[in-house]
């Protein structure tokens, strides 16, 4: 049923991870993001792969389930690293065939690519496996809040995205529910042509955003009555406080920093000649 | 051979999860033709889970739903067949509508059906007679009805089927008095006219008795009881303990009896009641 | 203004009509004055279409009245500066529990109201235990709302307008779409509100059977006030009431039957037991 769809993929668990001020996680997976593709050389990639199994450990998120978010991003792993091995014509030629000249230098920018790409989405798979989709908002929301000083409202942006969550269920349910009403109609939801099938979207569709468009009327109205004018003067029930744990990771996440920069000094912007001739 | 029958019938949703729950737990019913059958139950009883297993859109976890003593899942035809001989119609089914005209969206299930162009249209008017919408009103857009009107045309567009076992989901909820008389009168006449059955879902005890023939209690999954509405109205109690309430005029009937008045705890209606009382003081004329 | 010192909610002849792209319409309200009470439980009976769902909207400036004025504790809702303090004062809930929900959180989602009036979060905090416990569902904080029933839903829609602190509540068909369960707990919230709270209550309603337990029953007909009275003033002519295409209650439906039928009877038989001592007389004298 629709309803099995999981939204944000929250993988609930109580670890020191998941009990983090989200401001930290964001903070973290962002400068995680950038520290990855400025790393040069296979000791930064490594230093970073290290980290990111690190934070997977202690989230105590299964490595299967974090695996398994790969999936959608294989076929993407898959071309980038083919157009790598046919284009980079470094090192040493392995093999030649027809007009295509396979060489070490290429396999080796394949196989840091593929640990980049991959690295890259699993912490920020990591981001939404360990913070609920409500703290997620709420992070965004405090991080982003200084940009209202220079004109940016980015309590709109939170306030769309907590709607969204909030009605993302009730939608599914009510999808469910025309699907069912239209089924016991005769509709033929399942089989028939392309052409038939896409013209049973009709009955769907059309009630699901009439209703939809009812339901933000009423909803717009209850939000006038509760006061909300775009957030100005807002306070927060639940203000979110730094603790002792998130000031630890703040540091942490520094120090991650300058690791990757003192590696990518000492051993120097990663040359696939050099890297095969000191290999072998 | 009952019409519709059920056979320890069960349905658990999310089975094999940690989430399951049984909405149905071996229920065993039998709905005869002509019948007006309502069923009541809380929220959650299982009331709804129950009809859309009778008319094939869930399939049971296990047990049988019989039409006609043949399995409703035994063939792909039959599962078809089921779906338009048992019509089931929503709670709130206005919020299905979808079409461009009045005309079109009680049409569409004739269309499915694939009948003739002449009995589409034959089948339309009858629908919309039969839930008082004039012909005057088939180019409208549905959007454009009020509440009570949309709900008719949504039930017109199940008529339209013309299943011989109709099948309404709470059809009075949210409407108004008269909104709600309206519904309940032309629920009654369409079984008087036509001589199919239907199957109304309610909580509203005052609906049951002024249009059942026979009253199926659900609570917690199972059928608590069946019977005619006197039969099951009789057990006020028993309906009380389990959250529904009986007709404010059978609590005045059932107090005064209490108190040692020799009136008929059977009073379900006000003209019921208004009967009895008649009758009692009548009795003491001719006594004196 | 001496004459609105008790008055929370005044409509002062009001006239109000939807705006539409091509035909003028009728007004959904017309020529209507009502003055609601400090700590009032007030019901508002009629059909659809009859106009009282725009009562709502008018009572805290949500739509201002065409003509004449509608004034919250002396405040006319068309002054715009006066639009926040309006909508404090005058909470609104409204039919569909799922449409007025906005957080993913129950907890969160009571806090709305007071988060955007600027409340101190330990005040919030408080406010926010202290209305769950009111309707009864403090355990309920952490829950997500769309797992909630309908009557559960609704009445964390009631919270967050009692954590604005209002002074009077206007109920917009609350019980509408709820099963008698969730009806009956809504009915409760509402009944304690207003006693506990001292909160004053409009209540919409198309239930007579719900517009019986208040004080006082406003009836309105195709966009006019008809009918102002107590219940059993408003129910002595059920003739009239059946004519405005509302419910009776059985009881006084019966009382009118023997009465049309010659059979005198007395006393109050509005209510249950009422009746049965009403009709206990007429049952000894036989």
């Amino acid at each position: 049923m629709l309803k099995d769809i999981t939204i944000g993929q929250y993988f609930p668990l109580n670890s020191v991870i998941h009990r983090l001020d989200p401001r930290v996680k964001l903070l973290y997976t962002f400068v995680f993001i950038i520290m990855i593709v400025v790393a040069n050389n296979f000791v930064a990639l490594a230093f970073c792969v290290a980290c990111a199994l690190i934070v997977t450990f202690v989230s105590k998120v299964p490595l299967k389930t974090v695996i398994k978010g790969l999936k959608p991003i294989i076929f993407i792993i898959v071309i980038t690293s083919l157009l790598q091995i046919i284009y980079v014509k470094t090192g040493v030629t392995l093999v030649s065939f027809w007009k295509i000249r396979i060489t070490s230098g290429g396999l080796l920018e394949a196989l840091f690519l593929t640990f980049r790409i991959s690295f890259l989405i699993v912490m920020s798979t990591m981001l939404t496996y360990t913070t609920s989709p409500t703290s997620m908002t709420n992070g965004l929301d405090r991080t982003f809040a200084p940009l209202s000083k220079i004109g940016i409202d980015f309590n709109i942006i939170t306030m769309i995205m907590t709607i969204a969550l909030r009605f993302i269920p009730t939608l599914i349910d009510e999808v469910d529910k025309i699907i069912s009403a239209q089924k016991s109609r005769g509709a033929n939801f399942e089989s028939g042509s392309i052409f038939k099938r896409a013209k049973m979207l009709i009955p769907l569709f059309v009630p699901l955003l009439f209703n939809a468009t009812r339901r933000a009327y009423e909803l717009a109205y209850a939000m006038t009555c509760r006061c909300y004018n775009g957030g100005k003067g807002k306070t927060t029930m639940n203000a979110l406080k730094y603790k002792k744990g998130d000031w630890l990771v703040t540091v942490l996440t520094f120090a991650f920093v300058a690791g990757v920069i003192v590696l990518n000094i000492k051993f120097g912007e990663y040359n696939a000649k050099f890297a095969f001739n000191s290999a072998v | 051979m009952a019409l519709l029958q059920t056979e320890n019938l069960s349905y658990i949703y999310g089975e094999g999860t940690p989430f399951c729950v049984t909405a149905l737990d071996k229920v065993n019913i039998e709905i005869e033709k002509g019948d007006i059958i309502a069923v009541i139950g809380q929220t959650g009883s299982g009331k709804s889970t129950l009809m859309q297993l009778l008319n094939g859109l869930l399939k049971p976890t296990s047990g049988r739903v019989l039409l006609d003593g043949e399995d409703i899942r035994s063939s792909k035809a039959k599962k078809l067949e089921t779906r338009f001989r048992v019509g089931l119609c929503f709670q709130y089914p206005e919020y299905q509508l979808f079409e461009n005209t009045v005309y079109e969206d009680i049409a569409f299930g004739p269309k499915n059906m694939e009948l003739s162009d002449a009995e589409v249209d034959k089948r339309v008017r009858d629908a919309a007679k039969y839930v008082g919408i004039p012909e005057s009103a088939f180019k409208t857009h549905p959007f454009d009805l009020s509440g009570g009107e949309k709900r008719r045309v949504a039930i017109a567009g199940v008529i339209s089927m013309e299943p011989e076992i109709l099948i309404l989901d709470e059809p009075t909820s949210g409407l108004d008095p008269k909104g709600r008389e309206q519904i309940l009168s032309l629920i009654k006449n369409y079984r008087d006219r036509t001589g199919k059955t239907v199957i109304v879902v309610s909580h509203s005890m005052n609906d049951v008795a002024k249009i059942a023939s026979r009253v199926i209690v659900m609570y917690q999954s199972k059928v608590l009881m069946t019977g005619t509405v006197d039969e099951v109205f009789e057990q006020s109690e028993k309906l009380t303990e389990i959250g529904l309430s009986v007709p404010q005029i059978t609590e005045v009937f059932t107090k005064l009896h209490t108190l040692g008045y020799p009136v008929s705890e059977k009073v379900y209606t006000t003209k019921q009641a208004f009967l009895e009382i008649k009758r009692i003081l009548n009795r003491g004329k001719d006594n004196a | 203004m001496a004459d609105m010192a008790d008055a929370i909610l005044k409509f002062d002849n009001v006239t109000f009509r939807y705006d539409s792209d091509d035909v003028k319409l009728p007004p959904a309200v017309e020529n209507l004055s009502l003055e609601i009470n400090k700590g009032e439980f007030v019901a508002v009976l009629g059909h659809n279409g009859s106009g009282k769902s725009t009562l709502a909207k008018l009572s805290n400036g949500l739509v201002t009245p065409e003509s004449g004025d509608v004034y919250v504790l002396g405040m006319n809702t068309k002054d715009e500066e006066n639009d926040l303090k309006i909508k404090q004062t005058v909470g609104v809930v409204f039919q569909n529990p799922d449409n007025q929900i906005v957080a993913t959180i129950v907890e969160e989602d009571v806090a709305f109201g007071p988060e955007n009036l600027g409340v101190e979060p330990s005040e919030i905090r408080r406010r926010v235990d202290e209305s769950l416990k009111i309707v009864g569902m403090y355990k309920y904080r952490l829950h997500e709302p769309h797992k909630l029933s309908g009557g559960q839903k609704q009445r964390v829609a009631i919270a967050g307008i009692i954590a604005m602190q209002p002074q009077c509540i206007v109920f917009d068909e609350p019980t509408a779409m709820l099963d008698p369960e969730g009806r009956r707990d809504v009915m409760n919230a509402m009944k304690r509100l207003n006693k506990e709270l001292g909160i004053t209550v409009l209540f919409i309603t198309h239930y007579m059977e719900e517009a019986c337990e208040a004080q006082r029953i406003v009836v309105m007909d195709d966009a006019h006030l008809v009918l102002d009275g107590t219940p059993s003033e408003i129910f002595s002519d059920v003739n009239y009431i059946r004519s405005l295409g509302l419910d009776v209650p059985q009881t006084s439906a019966l009382a009118q039957m023997l009465k049309d039928d010659g059979i005198p009877i007395f006393g109050e038989t509005l209510s249950v037991d009422g009746l049965v001592d009403s009709l206990a007389k007429i049952l000894n004298r036989g």
